[in-house]
């Protein structure tokens, strides 16, 4: 130790000799007060633990000489040596708006009055939001954590709250409060790691949460109006969409009906035609063979099917005459 | 034993000798020495054990860490007229001990200066610009308002590009600022705008604008959802129109078709014996026509009953 080798600089060659002499001739008798004295005086300061989820940062004489793992590790005692252990595993988080009021319930509480002077911030068209949201991070490098900035949490915090500002500035209300949430927390991650670089500090973003975001208590309301009224809108397209999906497939088939029933009866009166056409063709042709008779038979075929119908027949010579006005006047008086 | 009492007290004096020879720097500070009170020597930056000569010099220690300074919210006016809260926060650090100690003494003195310094440069710069520049960083959202203004029934607020922007402003106050501050041994890192809001006494106008604009815009949703549904209710109009009468027209050729073509049918085969199918044809008419009620009075005359007379 330069410590000690300096101090002895002041004494003369010839006190140091008697000096070694009566450390030599009671030697044995020093060895356990030298011990003892150790231990009362150094004791804890010989060692220190560090912590499964830790580091320790040693300084000796205020210099930096390493940065250590957890387990048991020993020191230069009487504050020779400084440990500082440092969480570096842990994520830690810095709430904006609001605050975790406590854990330890079953149902985590919040409370987020009060703290508007962090969560309103203006949009990109000079409307007003409030936006809660949390950072996480780990410290990445303990000695730059701790000796690099002064405050390295309120760095955290302005930062954060500055670049939050900056992204929710370049949006719009309406995209701040609906589409931009992704957008708007990863773009404050990696500006919010950027700016914290520039210092040093050694910690590591992991990410950027944003919690509940609204509109200005005053304004609530007319928010949920536009709300209201795309649900009117979506509401009276659908009705519109849905009578329109009534009545035009109904036509529609409406309209093949008719079709095919006039395709229907176009065929029925070509093979009517057809069929006529042919009967007659046969006759014709029966006809042509025997002209005479063939007209008589036909002729005659009808008249027995006519005079098989009529109930009233009345055969009339055609020598007697005056018959034809009685009949003339009773057919009148029916 | 008197030599040994020698020897203790030697030793005594040693280590308070040794104490005031010896001082330790630690990590994030930095030390001068001073010898009744006047600078001696360069600046001492690194941590560890170091010298001085005893009972005549002194070390003045200061921060070797990057700071913070916190501003007080101050009220601006814009350049547009527009009273807002600007809150700022700088970071700073000491890079020449002997001007800052010469200059503001401490960190005491040196908040002093920083807020004189930093807030009258931050209100001039503020105050040269609109509204707008300190909100804004970029002009993205004018360009995603073009992008999306065919679909989207929202309207915003008044939209001007920016010449400038935040981040830029920031800049334009730290380059303000620093010489000044040079002068003092510290090194402006940055200034963040942190916060910005409008005033108490506008607050309600804004709330009172955005409420309007807000109805505003749901007027415009309900009555585009009422166009909507107008169109769809017009283009249902005239499907069933279209259907309808395309189905009128085309039962109407097919039949027209199928008439013409049975009747070119019945004329090519009738044509060949014109006689014979009158014969046919009016005894088929009176097969279809006549029926029993009727009375029927009928001459011996007729060809019928030709036999009733004379064999």
């Amino acid at each position: 130790m330069s410590f000690q080798g300096n101090n002895n600089n002041g004494f003369n060659s010839q006190e140091i000799e008697e000096f070694k002499k009566v450390i030599k001739e009671n030697f044995s008798k020093f060895i356990p007060f030298v011990i003892i004295l150790i231990i009362i005086m150094g004791g804890k300061s010989l060692y220190y633990t560090v912590g499964p989820d830790e580091q320790a940062v040693v300084v000796r004489f205020g210099k930096y000489i390493g940065t250590f793992e957890p387990g048991l590790h020993f020191k230069l005692p009487f504050g020779i040596d400084q440990n500082v252990n440092v969480k570096v595993t842990r994520v830690l988080k810095e709430e904006f708006g609001f605050r975790t009021r406590d854990v330890s319930t079953r149902r985590t509480t919040y409370s987020d009055g009060g703290f508007e002077e962090e969560s309103i911030m203006l949009t990109g068209d000079l409307n007003v939001a409030e936006v809660e949201w949390v950072v996480q991070y780990k410290i990445s490098d303990p000695f730059k954590f701790l000796f690099k900035t002064s405050s390295p949490i309120q760095n955290i915090r302005d930062v954060s709250e500055s670049i939050m500002r900056r992204v929710v500035g370049d949006r719009s209300v309406t995209e701040v409060l609906t589409t931009g949430r992704v957008a708007i927390a990863s773009e404050a991650k990696i500006l919010t790691q950027e700016v914290l670089n520039s210092y040093n500090m050694g910690v590591n973003v992991i990410s950027v949460k944003l919690q509940d975001i609204n509109p200005p208590e005053k304004v609530k309301a007319s928010f949920n109006e536009v709300n209201e009224a795309k649900q009117e809108q979506e509401q009276m397209i659908n009705q519109a969409e849905a009578s329109y999906n009534k009545v035009i497939p109904k036509a529609r088939g409406e309209a093949d009906r008719k079709i095919s029933e006039a395709q229907g009866y176009s065929e029925a009166l070509i093979n009517r035609a057809m069929g006529d056409v042919a009967s007659f063709d046969a006759l014709q042709k029966e006809y042509k063979r025997a002209p005479l008779i063939t007209k008589k038979r036909i002729y005659l075929e009808t008249m027995e099917i006519l005079f098989q119908r009529f109930e009233n027949v009345v055969v009339v010579d055609s020598k007697v005459k005056g018959l034809m006005p009685i009949f003339s006047r009773g057919l009148k008086g029916e | 034993m008197n030599k040994l009492y020698i020897l203790l007290g030697l030793v005594a004096i040693l280590i308070v000798g040794g104490k005031s020879s010896l001082f330790v720097l630690t990590e994030g500070r930095q030390a001068i020495i001073t010898e009744f009170g006047k600078p001696v020597g360069d600046p001492i930056k690194e941590a560890g054990l170091h010298f001085k000569t005893p009972f005549v010099q002194e070390v003045l220690y200061v921060d070797k860490r990057i700071l913070i300074w916190d501003g007080m919210p101050n009220q601006i006016p814009t350049k547009d007229k527009k009273y807002i809260s600007v809150d700022t926060t700088a970071r700073w650090k000491i890079v020449d001990v002997l001007k800052f100690i010469q200059t503001v003494r401490n960190e005491i003195g040196a908040k002093g200066r920083l807020d004189d310094i930093l807030d009258s440069v931050t209100r001039d710069v503020i105050s040269n610009h609109n509204l707008v520049e300190t909100v804004r960083n970029s002009d993205q959202i004018i360009d995603k308002l073009k992008k999306s203004k065919s679909k989207s029934e929202e309207m915003f607020g008044e939209v001007e590009p920016i010449t400038i922007g935040r981040e830029n402003l920031s800049k334009m106050i730290i380059k303000a600022a620093k010489g000044e501050l040079e002068a003092l041994g510290i090194e402006l890192i940055d200034l963040q705008i942190r916060r910005i809001s409008y005033e108490r006494t506008v607050e309600q106008k804004v709330y009172d604008r955005m409420i309007s604009e807000r109805q505003r815009i749901a007027q415009k949703i309900r009555s585009t959802g009422e166009g909507e549904k107008q169109k769809i209710q017009g283009r249902l109009k005239r499907d069933l129109q279209r259907i309808t009468s395309e189905a009128y027209k085309t039962t109407k050729i097919i039949r027209g078709k199928a008439e013409a073509k049975a009747a070119a049918i019945y004329a090519k085969t009738y044509s060949k014996a014109p006689k014979f199918y009158d014969f046919v044809k009016s005894l088929e008419a009176y097969k279809k026509s006549l029926k029993g009620k009727a009375k029927f009075i009928i001459s011996t005359d007729n060809e019928f009953l030709k036999y009733f007379k004379r064999l």
